[in-house]
């Protein structure tokens, strides 16, 4: 359970960061919190000739407010956001933050690396979709953004390659009339999830939609404005992409995605109504 | 927090990193795939640290990192340049048990207590950030870090008593702040395979409470001033300790040298300095401050107090040392490291009375009467055994098991 050797560069700008990534030639792997990827190195699924540490690039290290975005930088911790007062205008970050693995894990695990990562079970990558949060991308032919919904391309494969770094993710804040549900099933309290689902519903105009994950090779979003329990239940079980394993059979995850969708949509449009997220 | 400076090392090429652990600056030359929990055992001797799966599921590596309670195995060490970290050796010391501890003692939930450091680590990060935590919300919180025992019941009560009584915040951990740590680095390719003696030029005071005080008196024939002629020089003295010699005068009465101490399988080889602080010829008092690196990791360090007193018959020789043990060396029971150091005091005042007799400086002295010792040692022992035997039999003991860890 150690790491292969590999080659470590801590460098301290962003461009030099990306010519790191440039120069190993697809073998560079970007370490933030690692929380994610130290586990995938030490059972040596992953060999990296080059790992590029961000830990230096102070650019990275902000959360900010710009208009009716809240802009998280790749180095901002978990724990930080959970506790980060500009947090409080997305509420759904608030509700899934404390699902993530466990106090230990998010303490050095980090908003973008989890997103980057794009574990199909990971609850970030679940709330940048029901969200429609955008992902900034810093690459050699400078930076790019890409919606959620086209950055998760299926299994920890996603829009970032393998000469670009992850910088930024921008969740829309919460509008007045907003409200949110999150919840999943797992194992033990901070497994990944055998299902999950991140809920929205706005009151005025009766919008609503969720977001199942761990069913699926990525987080999966309907829309289901107007539609009632049962249909909201069927539309959820068919979003379940796998078969059975050790932890739950196919059934058993339809089951759990559907009650929790109308569950948390119910919950979401509480608060919606209640005015608090 | 401070953010790391920019690094760049090849595969295998040792990475520079400075951090403080359990109060103490150290800096570590490390391969880059070493993790913090490899770093900590391996590298400083503090094995407090567990590793169980080694990938972030278990929670037996937990460690504070700034603060926060994280995963060791899920950090390489190099990542953590400015970081500050404590472990469970810097949680509380066996004579001052931070209230954790305590609480998992009197509710016993340590059982195989191979958890026990995830767990005080895990709860003590709860309790400083969650002061108000309800008793029902403990199970969630804690579980970050898993029991084979599966002893639950005990760690949640013992969390949820300390958690009651320290509302308005937990202590702080308890043993940071005064050990001398000194990293034990790989030789840099290139560098001479002998590690250089360590580079230390200044003598530390040790701080706090030493972890175990010897006070020895010895009965001499040799006169007082006889016997202070020989502590009155450094090399007649370090010639009388077994195992110990200087190798160079530094001024200032400070002087470097080197100690070499084997008990059974144990070999530590000690390079380090020597302060001589008061020397009282009228009085016969000689103070030194003593401190070593191992090359395995461990650091000692003691502060030395010897007196020749008049008895009209001859001399009392009386030492008193007070012994700072960090590293894989305090692990070595202090019992057992207290009677070491008496057998060593025994033979030093011995070798002194022969010294000062004979007016000559015994230099075909064995250097540490290794088996000796340990023989020495474990005859007392015996001895004491045998005595605590004998009065069981008429006492049968109240605790069938030993104290002694």
């Amino acid at each position: 359970m150690k790491a292969a050797p590999f080659a470590y560069v801590r460098p301290a700008t962003l461009d030099d960061a990306v010519a790191e990534l440039v120069r190993s030639a697809g073998e560079g792997k970007v370490l933030a919190g690692g929380q994610s990827l130290v586990p995938i190195l030490a059972m040596r699924l992953a060999r990296p000739s080059t790992v590029v540490d961000i830990a230096a690039l102070s650019e990275l290290d902000f959360v900010r407010r710009d208009g009716d975005e809240l802009v998280i930088g790749a180095l901002v911790r978990q724990r930080t956001l959970e506790g980060h007062p500009l947090a409080a205008a997305v509420p759904l970050l608030r509700l899934a933050l404390p699902w993530i693995g466990h106090r230990e894990l998010r303490s050095r695990g980090t908003v973008c690396g989890s997103i980057a990562h794009a574990d199909p079970a990971a609850e970030l990558p679940a709330v940048a979709c029901c969200l429609g949060a955008s992902l900034e991308i810093a690459g050699p032919h400078g930076r790019r953004t890409v919606t959620a919904a086209e950055f998760f391309h299926g299994a920890m494969a996603t829009s970032v390659g393998a000469e670009d770094v992850l910088a930024a993710v921008r969740f829309p804040v919460a509008r007045p009339g907003e409200g949110f549900g999150f919840a999943e099933i797992a194992r033990r309290h901070g497994d990944f999830a055998l299902a999950g689902v991140a809920t929205r519903f706005r009151a005025d105009d009766g919008e609503a939609a969720f977001t199942a994950f761990g069913v699926s090779d990525r987080p999966v979003t309907r829309d289901v404005t107007g539609l009632g329990d049962d249909e909201v239940a069927d539309l959820a079980r068919d979003l379940v992409d796998t078969a059975g394993d050790t932890h739950g059979s196919r059934e058993y995850r339809q089951r759990l995605v559907a009650a929790l969708a109308v569950r948390e949509l119910a919950r979401a449009r509480r608060a919606a109504e209640g005015g608090t997220a | 927090m401070t953010l790391p400076r920019p690094v760049r090392a090849e595969a295998g090429e040792p990475v520079d990193v400075t951090m403080t652990v359990n109060g103490t600056e150290v800096s570590l030359s490390l391969p880059a795939r070493v993790t913090l929990a490899d770093a900590l055992r391996d590298h400083l001797g503090l094995t407090g640290t567990h590793l169980g799966c080694e990938h972030g599921v278990c929670g037996m590596c937990t460690v504070l990192v700034d603060g926060s309670a994280a995963r060791a195995c899920l950090l390489f060490a190099c990542q953590l340049d400015g970081a500050d970290i404590v472990t469970v050796e810097g949680l509380g010391r066996p004579d001052d048990l931070h209230p954790l501890q305590e609480a998992f003692g009197s509710h016993h939930a340590l059982q195989c207590g191979f958890c026990t450091p995830g767990f005080l680590l895990s709860s003590y990060d709860l309790l400083a950030h969650k002061p108000d935590v309800a008793e029902e919300d403990l199970p969630v919180e804690l579980s970050g870090v898993l029991c084979r025992c599966t002893g639950y019941r005990n760690i949640l009560s013992a969390v949820s008593e300390v958690a009651g009584a320290h509302r308005d915040g937990i202590p702080e951990p308890r043993n940071c702040g005064h050990h001398v740590l000194m990293g034990h680095t790989a030789a840099k390719p290139g560098a001479k395979s002998a590690p250089e003696p360590v580079g230390v030029e200044e003598i530390e005071l040790p701080q706090g409470d030493p972890t175990f005080t010897v006070e020895v008196t010895q009965e001499l024939t040799a006169s007082p001033e006889k016997t202070w002629a020989v502590l009155d020089d450094i090399d007649l003295v370090a010639a009388c300790l077994p195992g110990a010699e200087i190798t160079e005068h530094l001024g200032d009465d400070r002087y470097r040298g080197q100690a070499r101490v084997s008990v059974g399988p144990i070999r530590l080889s000690f390079a380090g300095l020597a302060q001589v602080t008061e020397r009282d010829a009228e009085a016969h008092r000689l103070r030194v401050i003593g401190q070593g690196e191992d090359v395995g990791g461990g650091r000692t360090q003691a502060v030395i107090l010897l007196v020749a007193e008049e008895t009209g018959a001859g001399t009392r020789l009386r030492a008193t040392a007070q012994v700072y043990l960090t590293g894989r060396i305090a692990q070595f029971g202090r019992a057992l490291a207290g009677d070491v150091s008496r057998r060593m005091f025994e033979q030093f005042a011995a070798a002194v009375e022969e010294t000062a007799v004979s007016g000559v400086r015994t230099t075909a002295r064995k250097p540490p009467g290794a088996l000796a010792l340990l023989a020495a040692t474990l005859a007392a022992k015996a001895r004491e055994w045998g005595r605590r035997l004998r009065r069981a039999e008429h006492n049968p003991p109240t605790h069938p098991k030993g104290t002694q860890r």
